[in-house]
């Protein structure tokens, strides 16, 4: 791909600053050559190879706070727009792209240390570059007695997860990755350095304890956002629990899932079974679309809950199942799931119990080729068999280059996910999709311990196909907008698609992107921060969008 | 670049003749160490979470369908400019790796170690 300028520089303004950032870095750590800056594109972009695709011009690798603070002042008195990135990984959101073509990427992977865990207090301090097989590694070469939450790809980085929205797989509230931070550290668009939180005060040592300080709570203005690059970042980290155990609840009626999630979510925000809540239908899985019943069942649209109920009880099997995950002493784990089947037995008639596991912690060598590890934070990398080569079938040849993901957010209530279930089932019909993959029997993730998160679908992508790329954009897209106007926006996305979904939060003329907008002025007047992160655009960029 | 890397890859089967690539001790331990940092997690020979090979190994297993291991250590036919490439490229759902994660010294002693095998 051709090297771009950041935009309105010129090719000896760009050759200056690109010598400063040499000066501030070292040369070796400063990319200008197309063959480096290849490694800077979105390996999952659905853009890849379009006219529109994200580009960087040029990326910088600082090593400390105060070389990136030198960046930033150079890339103001320039003003040349700057995209930081964390280890780069955020694939399906971005990787190492930035959200404005010409942007110098900001690579922080230098920066990876652990600077610090407590395992009384239970807390980490950690930068940028590190990732969570870093953090993990030193937590277990010091034998210290907490666990990380981990997404499913163990090579992201906290900092960048948590700043994305991510989330994990262990304990509520760990999964959620930005509720679970606490503090942090960051360059601001001027080139000043400001701790958040308790960091503010010189003399507090609970930094990493206590989010609030005084005032206004300004930590949100950095996680899907562009007021500054993020230098160091705390986080809450769960003891280490001494045993683990889960069981399966099973309801008879396709009907019961509503009050199947209402006893599951009293169980987890009572904190019973704070473990990550796995649901799913005995009704559906593989191959479930192709069955001779299944087509009757769909021959005249979305079925009713009566119909739905009447098909269940065909079949002779459980309609919905959720796997239930304890962590705790033995004696505490064993009475959380005692009372959980006497609460579900005495609510819905016909529950049964299966698939009982109980296990001390950590889990031994021979565990952890089994068990899923991210339940039990340990890092890795299992998740991409999703764009591994499949052994057979027509993507075996051809495989993906990678995919992207819509994730909607959905209540925690049954009627909620019928309603979004249906929604997905309506957008693929009406797109002609075939085989439509949305059915009555969709379950939702449980990332998150207040929303349940939705999925429609992965969007495989090639890089070497512009034009499937293309019908891609076209049905993710459709994802965004129809999703949002049935009730269920996205909870994150790539930077493609971020005007787009910003756009459906619209509430009172768009006064939460107005004010996001107001602040970005006053805090970025030159508007060098990520410029377009998440809908937010500086004015001489918003004016020109107009 | 698909078809280059296919084309590259094909090469190194006709390369398999004469001795083994000259590497020292050093770079063959900071390969192996970095190999095992970096490409290990999707690449292992032995299968991880319920039974399954990791995503590396799976796929590698499905494209050779026995012809040639699924595990990278085990090959006897890589060529160090093919692994530089696919670490520089990336291939199918693999994507590329930056500088910053692996240095051109470190990706060169990545390369040695995956070639340790290869008869030249």
């Amino acid at each position: 791909m051709p090297i771009k300028l950041p935009p309105g520089i010129s090719a000896a303004t760009f050759a200056e600053a690109v010598k400063e950032f040499q000066g501030a870095v070292g040369a070796d750590w400063v990319f200008t050559s197309e063959e480096d800056l290849d490694t800077y594109r979105d390996a999952y972009s659905i853009s890849w190879g379009h006219d529109d695709e994200y580009l960087a011009s040029a990326a910088v690798a600082p090593d400390t706070v105060e070389q990136v603070q030198a960046v930033v002042r150079i890339a103001n008195k320039y003003k040349i727009p700057v995209y930081a990135i964390s280890t780069g990984k955020n694939l399906t959101y971005g990787g190492s792209a930035p959200t404005y073509s010409g942007s110098v990427v900001v690579d922080l992977k230098r920066m990876k240390r652990v600077l610090k865990v407590d395992d009384k207090r239970n807390f980490a301090l950690v930068e940028p570059g590190c990732s969570y097989y870093d953090l993990y590694q030193h937590i277990k070469d010091r034998g210290l007695k907490v666990w990380i939450d981990c997404p499913d790809p163990g090579w992201g980085s906290p900092i960048g997860n948590a700043l994305d929205h991510g989330i994990g797989y262990t304990a509520s509230p760990y999964r959620d990755h930005w509720g679970a931070h606490c503090g942090m550290e960051v360059v601001l668009p001027n080139g000043e350095i400001m701790r958040t939180g308790m960091g503010a005060s010189p003399t507090s040592d609970t930094w990493q304890d206590y989010k609030y300080a005084v005032g206004p709570h300004v930590d949100g203005l950095f996680a899907q956002g562009n007021f500054g690059i993020v230098t160091k970042m705390g986080f809450w980290l769960f003891p280490q629990p001494e045993s683990w155990m889960t069981g399966t609840v099973h309801v008879p009626k396709y009907s019961d899932y509503s009050a199947l999630v209402d006893h599951c979510n009293y169980l987890e925000d009572a904190h019973l079974a704070t473990g990550q809540t796995g649901y799913g239908s005995n009704l559906g899985g593989q191959g479930v679309t192709a069955a001779p019943e299944y087509r009757a069942l769909m021959a005249n649209g979305w079925p009713t809950i009566e119909q739905l109920d009447a098909y269940a009880a065909q079949r002779k099997v459980p309609a919905w199942r959720a796997k239930l995950q304890f962590y705790g002493p033995e004696k505490a784990v064993r009475a959380s799931w005692a009372y959980a089947q006497r609460r579900i037995s005495a609510a819905i008639p016909g529950a049964t119990f299966t698939d009982i596991e109980f296990s001390t912690l950590p889990l031994s060598p021979a565990q952890e080729k089994t068990h899923h590890l991210v339940n039990f934070g340990i890092p890795n990398m299992a998740i991409f068999q999703i764009v591994a080569r499949p052994a057979a079938g027509p993507n075996n040849a051809n495989p993906y280059d990678g995919h992207t993901d819509f994730f909607a957010v959905v209540s925690r209530s049954g009627s909620e996910v019928f309603r979004a279930m249906k929604a997905v089932y309506d957008i693929q019909k009406e797109l002609k999709i075939d085989p439509i993959t949305a059915t009555p029997f969709s379950s939702p993730v449980t990332w998150h311990h207040k929303v349940f998160f939705m999925g429609a679908g992965g969007v495989g992508n090639q890089r070497g196909d512009a034009e499937h790329n293309r019908r891609m954009r076209a049905l993710y897209a459709a994802y965004i907008e129809k999703m949002a106007a049935a009730g269920f926006p996205a909870y994150r996305t790539n930077p493609g698609a971020q005007d787009l979904l910003v756009k459906q939060f619209s509430f009172n003329d768009h006064a939460l992107l107005r004010f996001q907008e107001a602040l970005k002025d006053a805090v970025d007047p030159n508007g060098i921060i990520s410029p377009g992160r998440y809908g937010i655009w500086p004015k001489h960029l918003r004016q020109k969008k107009a | 670049m698909k078809t280059f890397i296919a084309i590259l890859g094909a090469t190194t089967v006709l390369g398999v003749v004469g001795s083994a690539f000259a590497a020292d001790a050093g770079q063959l331990a900071m390969g192996k160490e970095r190999f095992d940092y970096w490409c290990d997690t999707c690449h292992a020979g032995d299968p991880r979470e319920a039974g399954r090979f990791l995503p590396g190994t799976a796929s590698l297993n499905a494209k050779y369908n026995g012809s040639r291991p699924g595990a990278l250590v085990d090959r006897t036919d890589l060529l160090p400019p093919y692994v530089e490439l696919v670490i520089r490229k990336g291939m199918e759902g693999m994507p590329f790796f930056r500088k910053t994660e692996i240095s051109d010294t470190e990706m060169k002693a990545i390369a040695a170690y995956l070639s340790r095998n290869t008869k030249q």
